[in-house]
């Protein structure tokens, strides 16, 4: 548990401490613009890495899950609460 | 559950009936009406995509009102509806009440969708679903306009009256041996929603009596030239309809609490932790609703509040995703077609959420604000998370509704090639999005990689569009002559089917 709560707080910081820096960067001066596309595709960059990452976790997993636990799979066995009233 | 159609009945008696599931079964019929108008009209954007230049649709106004009525139906008359049909057929019975709180008021809420409809429909305004002032103010051609307006607003009404009725039949009509922490999840997601409109609602209800008085020249809240504001508009419009991605979202999940248990022939992992994530969704939907706003100029703190509130609705929605993997882990999984169209929903749901929180960044908003980008991230949600769970709910519930089984080959049928053509659409228009194709055009340069993308977008459509045809042939073939269905165990999944409370209706 502390492990994936250890996840969740890595990825949070990746994605919130770089969007909220990127945001002060930005500024207000003129001429200011080719800097922001810059930082701003960085932070798309590392968001979709973030995204990906978690994204190819989740559905990797329920790809697995989906193939693991279908009830034709040959290791399929009835769970505890058939046939009772749960 | 009753089984409506296998006592057949007249008409009225169906038609002016307060029982909850005869409004049900009419809130379910309109629905599915709506659902196929507004794909109808989907199709025709689309193909009107496919190339640039005019294709079948001959100008600009035009197109703008069949992407305004699409909005609008798909929303307020196909999804919302459908819920409110879940909502009447299952929440009564899950609390173990004979009827809703209120019946009268309840079918009430119902014979108020029609007219507004026929409102909608009959105007078809181009305004866009959110009504773009000031061009709604000054420009856009009455009466469709005020078609609009007054259909929307009755709308309103009847959404409150219908979140009045749900939120009083759980909290005061269920049975008094059942605690509000035994009531089954998909009854949870009502309360939730229910909630969540009746905080929302009343705002946008102003703001379209305001928008009324604008238009009729007597009021100028909206209008730059009277002195009004247009922003105005926009968080008034936000505060309401960001919190109802979370009513349009929240009973599809609750359907799939409903659904992937019983398949996965498992109880829910954790039933608290998916009343927590309602409960939790319905507040910081309300934390968020000026993240469509970050390029009118709001001040960089105001940005961040918002910008970290949108963030927050992750965990919540998260913890349903978990909750759903962790019950089918180590389950007996059947695939039958509500289970398929549920794990597609989720999968799609994880997708749109994604796709979220990247654009919930505000410099990165900058660059997606109104382009194909929102399109595919809005559609996403709306097509593959919430119309999935419902599609997937809709065959669940069939056999009760109707006595038969559907044809379950073409239900698989229709998930795969929807699966497929939502990806082929909704993806490929994030894509775009990154490329600069602005959103609600009617035409665009011919540059290659916006025509090939288009082009895969329109194949993706057509695809759904052929999907939603076996749809609405099994629907209507299987409920007159396919196979009678043992109601008792209609998939064949053994045990009971109203975890974790058996339908004892008094009234059935």
């Amino acid at each position: 548990m502390k492990g994936i709560v250890g996840l969740f707080l890595v990825l949070a910081v990746l994605v919130l401490v770089p969007a909220v820096e990127s945001a002060l960067a930005a500024g207000d001066e003129p001429g200011e613009y080719l800097d922001r596309r810059v930082v701003i595709w960085n932070l798309f960059f590392r968001m979709m890495t973030v995204m990906f990452t978690v994204g190819a976790v989740v559905s990797g997993t329920m790809i697995w899950l989906v193939w693991r636990f279908r009830e034709s799979h040959p290791k399929a066995k009835p769970t505890a609460y058939e046939g009772t009233d749960w | 559950m009753v089984l409506e159609l296998q006592k057949p009945r007249p008409i009225w008696q169906i038609m002016f009936s307060t029982h909850h599931t005869d409004v049900g079964l009419l809130y379910l019929i309109m629905s599915l009406g709506f659902l196929f108008l507004g794909g109808t009209l989907a199709l025709a954007i689309r193909a009107e995509l496919f190339l640039p230049g005019a294709q079948i649709i001959t100008d600009s106004m035009t197109f703008n009102r069949i992407f305004t009525v699409h909005g609008t139906t798909l929303i307020f008359l196909f999804i919302l509806p459908f819920a409110s049909a879940v909502g009447n057929y299952y929440v009564p019975i899950m609390v173990r009440y004979k009827d809703m709180a209120y019946p009268k008021l309840n079918a009430i809420a119902f014979w108020m969708i029609p007219p507004s409809g026929a409102l909608i429909w009959l105007g078809f305004a181009d305004f866009t679903w959110y009504a773009t002032p000031p061009y709604s103010v000054i420009s856009a051609p009455g009466p469709a306009a005020d078609m609009w307006i007054f259909g929307l607003k009755i709308l309103g009404i009847s959404s409150v009256l219908g979140a009045i009725n749900f939120i009083v039949t759980i909290l005061k009509c269920k049975h008094p041996d059942m605690s509000i922490g035994q009531v089954p999840l998909l009854a949870w997601s009502f309360l939730s929603s229910s909630l969540i409109i009746l905080v929302a609602i009343p705002t946008f209800a102003a703001a379209l009596l305001m928008l009324l008085t604008d238009r009729l020249g007597v009021s100028g809240f909206f209008n730059p030239a009277m002195g009004g504001d247009p922003i105005a508009y926009a968080h008034l419009f936000w505060f309401t309809f960001h919190p109802e991605v979370y009513v349009l979202v929240i009973p599809a999940i609750g359907m799939m609490y409903e659904i992937i248990p019983r398949f996965s022939r498992k109880p829910i992992y954790s039933y608290n932790s998916g009343i927590f994530a309602f409960v939790l969704l319905s507040i910081v939907g309300f934390s968020s609703w000026a993240h469509h706003m970050f390029a009118t100029g709001m001040s960089f703190t105001e940005k961040t509040v918002f910008m970290i509130g949108t963030l927050a609705a992750v965990p919540a929605s998260a913890m349903h995703v978990f909750n759903f993997i962790a019950t089918m882990w180590n389950g007996r999984i059947k695939f039958s077609t509500p289970m398929m169209w549920s794990v597609g929903g989720i999968a799609l749901f994880f997708g749109a959420g994604a796709g979220g929180v990247v654009n919930s960044a505000m410099p990165l908003d900058f660059s997606t604000h109104d382009t194909y980008w929102v399109v595919g991230h809005f559609h996403l949600f709306v097509m593959g998370t919430i119309a999935f769970g419902s599609i997937g709910f809709l065959y669940y519930m069939f056999p009760y509704v109707t006595g038969r089984m559907y044809n379950e080959a073409m239900g698989k049928v229709h998930f795969f090639l929807s699966f497929i053509g939502t990806i082929l659409v909704f993806f490929t228009q994030h894509v775009l999005g990154l490329y600069g194709m602005p959103r609600r055009v009617f035409d665009y340069p011919p540059i290659p990689e916006w025509i090939a993308m288009n082009q895969i977008a329109t194949i993706g459509a057509m695809i759904i569009g052929v999907s939603m045809a076996v749809f609405l042939y099994n629907i209507i073939y299987s409920s007159g002559k396919g196979e009678l269905a043992n109601t008792d165990d209609p998939f064949g999944l053994g045990g009971k089917y109203y975890f974790p409370f058996e339908a004892k209706n008094p009234s059935h």
